[in-house]
């Protein structure tokens, strides 16, 4: 296999005297979904949110393509860096329509500086199109639309950005069974075009069902990580919940 | 999402995709406001034959040109997520340092710059004691509006600034094809806003900024360079606004600006319909706003109703329209 899409090394985070993340580290690979799973706390959305460019790491490493290790000091930084991200909250502007939601960052333009609305319209209409999901039109405020749909919207952004890695905090957390399978749908389908996906989840189904490769953290450190294909639920949990011991790491490399 | 429920759907409990434009038209702020500048029209025409004098009418234009540009800065600003209480200290101050410079003989185009230039520099201050020390906007502005309003007395000494060169004044007295100077400038600085918030990727980041800050975050806009420019500008159209009023009345006045003006605009900008919750509100909304507030100064002296009832009045609008306006969102933007 070759360098991986995203590495992260020896990642440590600390909020004033409280420590978030002690030690972490995972690979994830193009067209590959790599799922981080732990229990409340365990430090998978610091992690996100590091690798996002919203926090900075105190100690460690992320390393984009294999290249030098990257400085994500932004969210502006991570996209230029190839990182595409769904935040848990979505990060959706209610008061705007899907399509401006959707372009927030980078608006097209047109001579310059006037806003290309027709374009941005058409982009937008096309990747919901794509993802054959149905929100309406992309006119509609965001404000009106239900939790499912606001889901769609966000994961849709990310897909527009077409960037090899993506990232997504719980992106099913708020969805009913059949939203949920949707999300599922595109998930899959991202993977089938390559990207690399991580995959931050409660759901445990939901990631043997979509997952490749799981990481476990615990305390802010990860415990292990297995293909999902070799490995049980009651290992997974076990690792989640301490009763089974963390594996031995050397040099951050992992099997 | 196979969101195929449409009876679930809010957009067709709305009529939205049937709506046809006269329920659009209707459904905006601006239409109630109109109504209401109506309403107060038909009383004072009823009440004075002189209300509907082409000079009469004028005259209430003419007044509202001071409102509605610096509530297109405020409002901006406002839709950004920000406040500037400083406004009408802001407003003196663009006014007494253009006429010092004018009194010094220094030509009218170079002294109007100074000053909104001199302007521009306290909307940074705002923009740094908001940003860099985290006080909130409200304070950090109406900290701003006490310690100008001492500096404006301080510095002039508390007398106005006379005289001023004709050709400066002629920025409001004079006419293009019978039309008002002063409305020009206000119909240029409302084109230009509009422009801005409608048609850039300015606009749509100042509303994102406002309707949702964390958001604008995470989707890499740069908030800081937002904030700066939103309180820079707040506070060169409260200049302007000064400047533009000190050609109308030919005199750099110490008493020009103060609470009221910066109550004015910010009523305005309210009863435009822009929404001090950030994100929501426009241009077109502050024009009939500042016309309504000129309007009730004008109407009640016609009527010869104590001017006492200006506060009573404006200030029951105020509440009402807001009232409206949240009543009708609390309807279409349900939380879920």
């Amino acid at each position: 296999m070759g360098a991986p899409a995203l590495r992260l090394r020896g990642v440590r985070k600390w909020f004033g005297s409280v420590s978030a993340l002690e030690d972490v580290h995972f690979d994830a690979h193009a067209g590959e979904v790599h799922a981080i799973v732990g229990d409340n706390g365990a430090g998978k959305s610091t992690t996100i949110k590091i690798v996002a460019g919203v926090h900075r790491a105190d100690e460690g490493e992320v390393l984009v393509n294999g290249g030098e290790p990257r400085h994500v000091r932004s969210a502006a930084d991570a996209q230029e860096h190839g990182i595409a991200v769904v935040h848990q909250d979505l990060a959706l502007v209610e008061c705007l329509d899907i399509a401006h939601n959707m372009a927030l960052g980078t608006l097209p333009r047109k001579f310059g500086f006037v806003l290309d609305r027709r374009r941005m319209e058409r982009e937008a209409a096309k990747v919901l199109r794509d993802l054959k999901v149905r929100v309406g039109d992309v006119r509609t405020p965001v404000g009106l639309l239900s939790g499912g749909q606001r889901q769609v919207v966000a994961v849709a952004r990310a897909v527009r950005m077409d960037k090899p890695i993506m990232l997504l905090d719980e992106p099913t957390a708020a969805l009913g069974v059949q939203e949920t399978a949707q999300v599922g749908e595109i998930i899959d389908e991202l993977r089938a075009s390559g990207k690399a996906v991580v995959l931050v989840s409660h759901d445990l189904d939901f990631v043997f069902s979509h997952a490749d490769r799981v990481t476990v953290l615990r305390l802010g450190r990860t415990v292990g990580t297995r293909l999902v294909a070799d490995v049980g639920r009651e290992e997974v949990v076990g690792l989640i919940t301490g009763a089974i011991a963390p594996d031995q790491v050397h040099d951050g490399e992992v099997a | 999402m196979t969101v195929t429920a449409k009876p679930r759907d809010p957009l067709a409990e709305h009529g939205g995709e049937r709506t046809g434009v006269v329920a659009k038209v209707l459904v905006r702020q601006e239409t109630t406001l109109v109504l209401v500048v109506l309403a107060v029209g038909l009383f004072a025409w009823s009440r004075s034959s002189l209300f509907l004098s082409p000079d009469n009418l004028t005259a209430i234009l003419r007044n509202s040109v001071i409102y509605f540009v610096m509530a297109c800065g405020a409002a901006l600003l406002v839709i950004g997520g920000g406040l500037d209480f400083s406004a009408g200290a802001v407003f003196t101050l663009g006014a007494l340092s253009t006429c010092a410079l004018l009194v010094e003989g220094v030509p009218w185009p170079l002294a109007v710059l100074a000053g909104m230039a001199a302007c521009c520099a306290v909307g940074a201050v705002n923009f740094v004691v908001v940003t860099s020390l985290h006080v909130p906007p409200i304070i950090a502005t109406l900290g701003t509006f006490y310690v100008l309003t001492g500096v404006d007395n301080l510095v002039t000494g508390g007398s106005d600034v006379l005289p001023l060169p004709a050709g400066f004044q002629r920025i409001a007295q004079g006419s293009v094809l019978g039309v008002p100077n002063d409305v020009l400038i206000a119909v240029a600085v409302g084109v230009l806003f509009w422009f801005l918030l409608e048609r850039t990727r300015f606009g749509v980041n100042v509303r994102a900024l406002g309707g949702n800050r964390q958001a604008a975050v995470a989707n890499g806009l740069r908030v800081f360079r937002l904030d700066l420019a939103l309180y820079v500008i707040a506070a060169a159209t409260a200049g302007l606004a000064g400047i533009v009023y000190s050609a109308q009345v030919g005199a750099g006045q110490v008493t020009a600006g103060g609470t009221s003006t910066t109550l004015n605009a910010i009523t305005a900008v309210l009863i435009g319909g822009v929404s001090l919750m950030g994100g929501m509100g426009g241009v077109q909304g502050v024009a009939v706003g500042a016309v309504l507030l000129s309007l009730i100064d004008n109407a009640l002296v016609l009527t010869n109703i104590p001017p006492q009832y200006n506060s009573i009045v404006i200030g029951a609008i105020l509440v009402c329209a807001v009232a409206v306006d949240h009543l009708r969102r609390a309807r279409i933007y349900r939380k879920r």
